[in-house]
């Protein structure tokens, strides 16, 4: 399939100025990235996920305090929160450990996020925009930093959740010394 | 910046001095006359509220003080409002400044500049106007967009050759493409009267209809209506006739009234379209009252979608969209081409992206398995409620026009999933990317892949199980993020691989 079309007496196409690449060999899958993310990261998100249940079970608390009529109702209420949260303790934030993955390329940086939901991201470093970090109050009782890295492109945004501050700091660092920021962002 | 009223003169002053230096420029002093009627209409419930008080006082100084003020205000704005353009294309900034009582200053890089649109409305135009906006690659809302309202319709091909200088040759920015834009460059498209035939398959003329509806409820002139003479001798009228009369007379003339609506709506808006080119700029201008004009930077264009809803496409009609860096890729804004002969969008986006197989080329299937999630997504539903009706019939009777309504959604059903099925599709080569899928809304994005700046291989559970994914092309133009859904598993990264080098040359890729 090689690209026929281009014919050099034509004026003004798209891809002016790109050149003929050669096919590259059929790839058939990728490795999975290397790098887990913080030993401390499960603890962060089986606490952060517990909070709306906790929410949930001291409303509940107040609600049967007052009112004691439909107490089948309070009892399924009951089971369902007991449910999550015992769901979003244990089985969400081990999941989530198992299936997050990140990795940083000479070329590209490349993660697998998600535990029911999974995907798997990568951007090319000559075209992120920004890389910014953000520390929530969670994360920092944990010393866990987020790594977000964008691209022009409001789709392609590689998220890194939950590294050590350390691991954090020196991947900003690196990404910001490869990537070209202010340079060609294929806008 | 701030700066009160009272002190408007001796700022006016020491403006006119400044201009001298840094070519602040005014909008055509022809806004004097538009102005004050737009802010009267703006301001007609302080009009009327002026009326009123007059009508009671017996005073109708009332009336021409608000009259008065109205116009002073409108004046003002053109006196308040300045822009200038710096002469430096690379490091440059178009600056506006305007607000009477709030000052504000909107800057513009312009070396970010995308695009340059022109929209005159039936006064601009009688006057010779045209308002001007720039948009570049952020976003921007309507209020935060940088427009200059408006300026002299002769002096826009000047202003938008300064403003798109960045990206043209500079041998080509004399050229007044606007007053003849056939005779300086390729037409690529012209409206024919026949594209009016699509207009009536779209709901736009009923959903005309309900916000005019929504909208009379809410000025409350229901509530008295109800108990008029009027509402009273159409209620005995349906009575005479039937309920099932009333509802098809009623069904009828909402039909009509849509379609005429519709129908209309394409002829004002589209009507008299001119879609040209030349060299490396796109130029599209249509309407019949209201006049707008678009012009693209060609090098900003990453490629085009094909949409054909249903309707549409049973009528052989496609619409074709811009997918622009820039251009909101959604609505109005990047449509090239609305609903025309296939043939004529097929062949515009041809001559765009240089590659008839990229058009019109076969496209390859997402196979069994993608073909099951169709099935199970259109029919679980319908099944489930045919298990329900089964077991009430099992205890008591269901009415015959229940079973009927149930095959029928059934059928319909069945054959929309047919209809994606036959749909979903893709094809990639170095270049493009191009992926079809939708029934109801039916879409062919072709992408260039030299713009795709990240890809996502997406599975739920579902989709694990099945072995397929949901592949996401990012990109800065268009609507960003281009899903091709249900790709076998073992083809998705195949795809990213094939279009995008970085991912084959990346050290994860298995080759």
């Amino acid at each position: 399939m090689s690209p026929c079309w281009f014919n050099p007496s034509r004026v003004g196409g798209i891809l002016d100025g790109v050149n003929d690449r050669d096919p590259s060999p059929t790839v058939v899958g990728m490795v999975d990235p290397a790098h887990p993310p913080s030993k401390r990261a499960p603890l962060r998100w089986a606490i952060g996920g517990l909070v709306p249940w906790l929410v949930l079970a001291a409303g509940q608390a107040v609600w049967i305090a007052f009112d004691r009529r439909l107490l089948w109702l309070h009892l399924v209420i009951a089971v369902v929160t007991v449910l999550g949260a015992a769901i979003s303790l244990a089985v969400v934030p081990l999941w989530r450990y198992r299936v997050h993955r990140w990795e940083l390329g000479p070329q590209a940086v490349y993660t697998r996020t998600g535990w029911l939901v999974q995907e798997r991201r990568i951007a090319p470093i000559s075209r992120v925009q920004t890389v910014d970090t953000y520390r929530g109050p969670l994360d920092r009782l944990f010393g866990l930093t987020n790594v977000t890295v964008t691209t022009a492109s409001s789709a392609g945004a590689v998220h890194i959740a939950a590294l050590d501050v350390a691991v954090a700091d020196h991947l900003v660092a690196q990404l910001t010394d490869i990537a070209a920021i202010g340079g060609e962002d294929a806008t | 910046m701030s700066a009160g009223d009272d002190a408007e003169r001796s700022d006016e002053e020491e403006r006119r001095q400044v201009s001298a230096q840094t070519g602040w420029q005014r909008l055509s002093p022809r806004m004097l006359l538009v102005h004050p009627v737009h802010e009267l209409i703006r301001e007609l419930p302080l009009l009327i509220g002026g009326l009123v008080l007059g009508q009671a006082t017996g005073n109708q100084s009332w009336t021409v003080a608000v009259l008065a003020l109205t116009a002073v205000v409108g004046v003002g704005r053109w006196f308040t409002t300045s822009y200038r353009i710096d002469a430096d294309p690379e490091s440059g900034q178009v600056q506006l400044r305007a607000g009477l009582l709030h000052r504000k200053v909107l800057s513009v890089p312009r070396n970010r500049i995308r695009s340059v649109q022109t929209d005159a409305r039936l006064l601009h135009r009688l006057l010779g106007l045209a308002i001007l906006r720039v948009s570049t690659g952020q976003e921007a809302r309507a209020e935060h967009g940088f427009e200059l309202n408006a300026v002299r319709v002769d002096e826009v091909p000047r202003l938008r050759a300064i403003l798109l200088t960045e990206s043209r040759q500079p041998a080509e920015t004399t050229t007044t493409e606007t007053s003849a834009p056939a005779a300086s460059s390729a037409v690529l498209a012209r409206w024919q009267p026949s594209w009016l035939r699509y207009a009536p398959l779209s709901l736009s003329g009923l959903l005309t209809i309900a916000a005019a509806a929504g909208l009379i409820y809410q000025t409350g002139a229901v509530g008295p209506l109800q108990h008029s003479r009027l509402a009273e001798s159409a209620l005995q009228a349906s009575q005479r006739v039937g309920i099932a009369a009333t509802v098809a007379v009623i069904a009828a003339v909402l039909l009509v009234a849509s379609v005429l609506l519709a129908v209309l709506r394409s002829l004002l808006t589209y009507g008299n379209l001119v879609l040209s080119r030349q060299a490396d700029v796109l130029h599209l201008r249509h309407g019949t009252l209201r006049l707008r004009e678009h012009t693209y930077d060609m090098s900003r264009l990453r490629g085009g979608t094909l949409r054909q809803p249903l309707l549409v496409r049973v009528f052989g009609g496609a619409g074709l969209d811009a997918v622009m860096t820039g251009v909101h890729g959604a609505g109005e804004s990047s449509v090239l081409l609305p609903p025309c002969p296939r043939s004529t969008a097929e062949s515009v986006l041809t001559g765009l992206v240089g590659d008839p197989k990229v058009v019109s080329g076969p496209l390859r299937g997402h196979g069994r398995r993608a073909a099951a999630r169709r099935w199970t997504r259109a029919l679980g539903v319908p099944l489930l409620i045919g298990a329900v009706l089964m077991a009430f019939a099992l205890t008591s009777v269901v009415p015959l026009w229940l079973w009927t309504a149930w095959v029928a959604v059934t059928a319909w059903c069945a054959l929309l999933a047919a209809d994606r099925i036959g749909a979903l599709g893709h094809r990639v080569d170095s270049d493009w990317l191009v992926m079809r899928a939708g029934s109801w809304e039916r879409r062919r994005d072709c992408l260039a892949t030299a713009g795709i700046i990240g890809w996502t291989v997406r599975q739920s559970p579902f989709q694990r199980r099945a072995g397929v994914a949901t592949l996401v092309a990012a990109t800065a133009a268009g609507t960003k993020r281009y899903p091709l859904i249900d790709v076998p598993e073992d083809q998705a990264w195949a795809v990213a691989a094939k279009a995008s080098p970085w991912v084959a040359e990346s050290i994860w890729a298995l080759r």
